[in-house]
């Protein structure tokens, strides 16, 4: 908020007015708010950080959403991803980009509790829906004026963060939030990170990339095909794809491109949009993965599947999802695009109707539902939570890679996603508030078929197979061995890592609860699918307690040897 | 999005930190400026950039701005530690817990010559008074995350600090500077006069945004290096006006004459090394001052031996009661 407010006064002309203006308000440093601050009116359920509660704020009376973060006894502190997210949003301040409004902290009633950790709350506007929940209400139908709507206002915020030298790194719908006045916003800034080079330019598509980041990154379902074969040095160019994913998505209802494997993925992305050649994409065959692919060529379908939607939504379509990142659309001039200059006209925010809150995590307070995982990226999160603005060089480097949990992504919101392919069944635990268009109908069955284990990537970083656990290890931790994390430490600085590189074989943390409560179950469904009455808490203190000589020892060895180099 | 940009101390946030403390002036000026010192050095022996100890220096002044000196448990030290941990954290350069504890260890044992007058002979290097055993380990980390947490919520997660360097080689660029033969020497005296303001108890960082410091900092270096700066009065074209520009010109120069008076006249600081409580406390208690809410500071301290017999025996009677 503080940068916020200043950087609004340094507009003004006048040294002596700047100055002035720049007198903080006695608030500057006064701390978190408390959480008595807040009203809670009730958990809206589990979002990708874990839990999220509804609460009115008692200073200001507006309603928000209060994200949970709990500290646990973690070696290295606050959680590194958590404080990049955190320092991002205070820089970030744009109508399509959710914004981060206060910092709530509660004290543990009693502290003779001897992990007296205070619980951290990230408050932010509560918004009714989120474009995953709200196209799985089956009430809900978009019109093309309302998708038009949405378009343009998510190409609005994704062309403030490009142009701010920021990688979002997870579109998806489950991502993008909508309130019951029109208004889209991006969220989640997890995986986001500061880039470098230059900012696209109009004509220009996503630019040239000047350095490379971790392929390991958005959520499997909107992956581009250079990441899925690969691609280090890639540019804004990814969060298109994701951008023509969410589009498809609007247009259909549900996603259009769900593989259920990388491999998969690849697959079912040349059916739609032809597989490669050295026209459509060119370079493709020097990307590291591409020798692996077994093609049959064939056209793409993308016309023929879209053709209900006419002309103008499909040469969008095919602007947003083109195989070759280098021409494929940005963000200003696909929000130029003639889509959106002919009738029927984009809506007003304001004209938009309004729907009964949808959130893609109740579906989530169900079972089944929560087995019902989406595609899930392949680093998915795992991968650095946010980047902060930071200089120049994330280095963070060494964190990144370091395992990823290819479960993970299966519990993104857009687990969500996953119910719309459902094929279990269970009764919503009694206590638990059911969506409105739950009420009436019998619980959609299922999941998805869960996704095998993406394959083993053993490019870069995270050589070795992907183990939920050793994603889940790394998951949460600090940077602390950045330069080095284990692997060649010389090239680490270049590479974009945020989560250090720790050994694969790590036994199982006690972070499950940090998970839920920070962010998400993903890493859980498998497990959960198989146990329907799971308890979160008690799965927790279970997991916790096993895990906690096995940790010791291997942070012994870590703290002698990988700083080392 | 703004960078360059940091939020800034309020007059009333300054006047109560001087005018309430329980601390004299001199001994609050006295720690802050060994702490800052202490993360500088550590920041050297961890070879952290500067850009990234110096945000350590900045986050410490800030929480230092609104919470008084005395009012936790943490060693003055412990807060230096945690700032830089945590700076170097959201880095491009972490370090390890364990690294920064060794260096504290270090710097904080007699062996070391941090803060040492020259006036004394050098400190014998006796690796024993620096060894780091397994319990002090421990115990240093969980103060460690303690204080990084603390400092968290005391700042209200506000991490991001805008640092002049960068805008004043930007400035001394614009002023044509960079490219005459002899650059080297007024650059580094400029980026030195930004160092030093780290150090100012006037906690100037905390008062001026960044362009003002660089254009204080390029002032100062030429009027050193007697460099010709242009007639007119050029701050104004960076912004600046000639009442904050004098006010950060006085308040950088006169550190280091301050500083020189200071580790005389400051009782803790004669024989080097870093303040610690228990010296501001001993020296509260020489001049008769009293600290903290009725706690007895000045009286008479219980004998460990006797405390830890008192402590086993409300246990013991804890336990008796409870079963």
């Amino acid at each position: 908020m503080s940068v916020v407010e200043s950087r609004e006064a340094g507009n003004g002309p006048s040294p002596r007015s700047f100055a002035i203006a720049h007198q903080r308000p006695k608030a500057s440093f006064t701390g978190c708010s408390k959480i008595a601050d807040y009203e809670v009116l009730g958990k809206l359920g589990e979002g990708t950080f874990g839990e999220v509660h509804r609460a009115r704020s008692k200073r200001t009376g507006a309603t928000v959403a209060l994200k949970k973060i709990i500290m646990h006894n973690e070696k290295d502190g606050f959680p590194i991803t958590a404080l990049r997210e955190i320092k991002l949003l205070k820089l970030l301040s744009h109508r399509n980009v959710l914004r981060l409004e206060d910092m709530a902290v509660e004290h543990p009633a009693r502290s003779n509790d001897k992990r007296k950790r205070p619980i951290m709350y990230m408050v932010t506007p509560y918004m009714d829906h989120d474009l995953s929940g709200l196209l799985d209400n089956p009430s809900v139908h978009f019109t093309i004026p309302q998708i038009k709507c949405y378009m343009v206002q998510l190409l609005e915020g994704l062309r403030y963060l490009h142009d701010n030298h920021i990688l979002h790194r997870d579109m998806k719908a489950a991502n993008l939030l909508i309130n019951n006045k029109g208004i889209l916003q991006i969220a989640d800034f997890g995986l986001a990170r500061h880039y470098e080079g230059e900012v696209p330019k109009p004509g220009r598509g996503g630019g040239v990339a000047v350095r490379e980041y971790t392929s390991l990154v958005v959520t499997r379902w909107y992956r581009p095909p250079e990441l899925l074969m690969h691609l280090k040095k890639y540019t804004t160019a990814i969060d298109m794809w994701g951008v023509g994913c969410v589009f498809g998505e609007m247009l259909v209802g549900k996603p259009i491109l769900a593989g259920d494997s990388d491999t998969n993925q690849l697959d079912i992305i040349f059916d739609l949009c032809g597989t490669p050649t050295d026209e459509n994409m060119p370079g493709w065959r020097n990307l590291p993965n591409s020798d692996c692919l077994k093609i049959r060529p064939r056209p793409g379908n993308l016309s023929h599947r879209f053709k209900e939607h006419g002309p103008g939504a499909i040469s969008l379509l095919k602007e947003l999802l083109k195989l070759d990142y280098r021409a494929r659309i940005n963000a200003m001039d696909a929000a130029q695009h003639p889509y959106f200059k002919s009738a029927p006209f984009p809506a007003r925010s304001e004209d938009l109707p309004t729907f009964e809150e949808s959130h893609e995590f109740d579906r989530r307070k169900f079972n089944d539902r929560r087995a019902a995982l989406p595609p899930a990226p392949k680093g998915g999160e795992m991968i650095g939570r946010g980047p902060p603005p930071e200089g120049a060089n994330g280095p963070n480097a060494g964190f990144n890679n370091a395992g990823f949990n290819h479960a993970d992504g299966y519990g993104g919101r857009n687990g969500a996603n996953g119910s719309r392919h459902p094929f279990r069944r269970g009764p919503p635990p009694p206590d638990e508030r059911v969506p409105a268009w739950h009420r009436d109908r019998g619980l959609p069955a299922g999941l998805p078929p869960r996704p095998p284990p993406p394959v083993d990537y053993n490019s870069g970083w995270d050589a070795g197979p992907e183990h939920p656990d050793s994603f889940r290890d790394s998951r949460d931790r600090p940077p602390a061995r950045g330069r080095g994390g284990g692997v060649g430490a010389g090239r680490l600085e270049i590479l974009d890592t945020y989560i250090p590189s720790y050994d694969r074989e790590l036994p199982r943390r006690d972070d499950r609860r940090r998970r839920d409560d920070w962010d998400d179950r993903r890493h859980d469904w498998d497990r959960d699918r198989r146990r329907p009455e799971f308890d979160d808490r008690a799965r927790a203190s279970r997991t916790r307690s096993r895990s906690r000589s096995p940790i010791r020892d291997r942070e012994r060895e870590r703290d002698r040897d990988p700083y080392r180099r | 999005m703004s960078h360059m940009t940091n939020p800034l101390a309020t007059p009333d946030q300054l006047y109560q930190r001087r005018s309430f403390s329980a601390l004299p002036t001199e001994l609050q000026d006295a720690i802050f400026f060994s702490a800052q010192c202490l993360t500088q050095a550590a920041g050297v022996l961890l070879h952290l950039p500067q850009s990234t100890t110096a945000q350590a220096n900045v986050l410490l002044a800030r929480y230092w701005l609104v919470e008084p000196f005395m009012s936790d448990d943490y060693e003055f030290s412990d807060m230096s530690a945690a700032t830089l941990y945590l700076t170097a954290k959201i880095s491009p350069t972490p370090r390890s817990p364990r690294d920064v504890t060794n260096v504290y260890t270090y710097l904080l044992s007699p062996s070391s010559p941090f803060l040492r007058p020259s006036s004394l002979p050098r400190a014998p290097n006796i690796p024993k008074t620096y060894y780091l055993s397994q319990a002090s380990y421990q115990a240093f980390h969980a103060r460690l995350l303690a204080a990084e947490a603390h400092i968290l919520y005391t700042l209200s997660f506000n991490t991001h600090v805008a640092l002049p360097h960068a805008v004043c080689i930007t400035y001394l660029q614009a002023l044509d500077f960079l490219a005459q033969q002899r650059k080297e020497p007024l650059a580094k005296r400029a980026l030195a006069h930004l160092n030093t303001a780290l150090l100012s108890p006037q906690m100037l960082y905390l008062t001026s945004q960044p362009n003002a410091l660089a254009v204080a900092a390029i002032y100062s270096a030429a009027r050193d290096v007697g460099a010709k700066m242009p007639e007119c009065e050029w701050w104004e074209v960076f912004d600046v006006d000639r009442e904050e520009l004098g006010f950060l010109v006085v308040g950088m120069r006169s550190v280091l004459g301050w500083a020189r008076k200071m580790r005389v006249d400051v009782p803790g600081m004669k024989d080097g090394g870093m303040l610690r409580r228990a010296d501001v406390e001993g020296e509260m208690r020489r001049r008769g001052l009293f600290l903290g809410n009725g706690r007895a500071v000045g009286g008479e301290e219980e004998d460990p031996e006797a405390e830890m017999a008192r402590k086993m025996d409300e246990k013991m009677a804890e336990m008796e009661a409870r079963g």
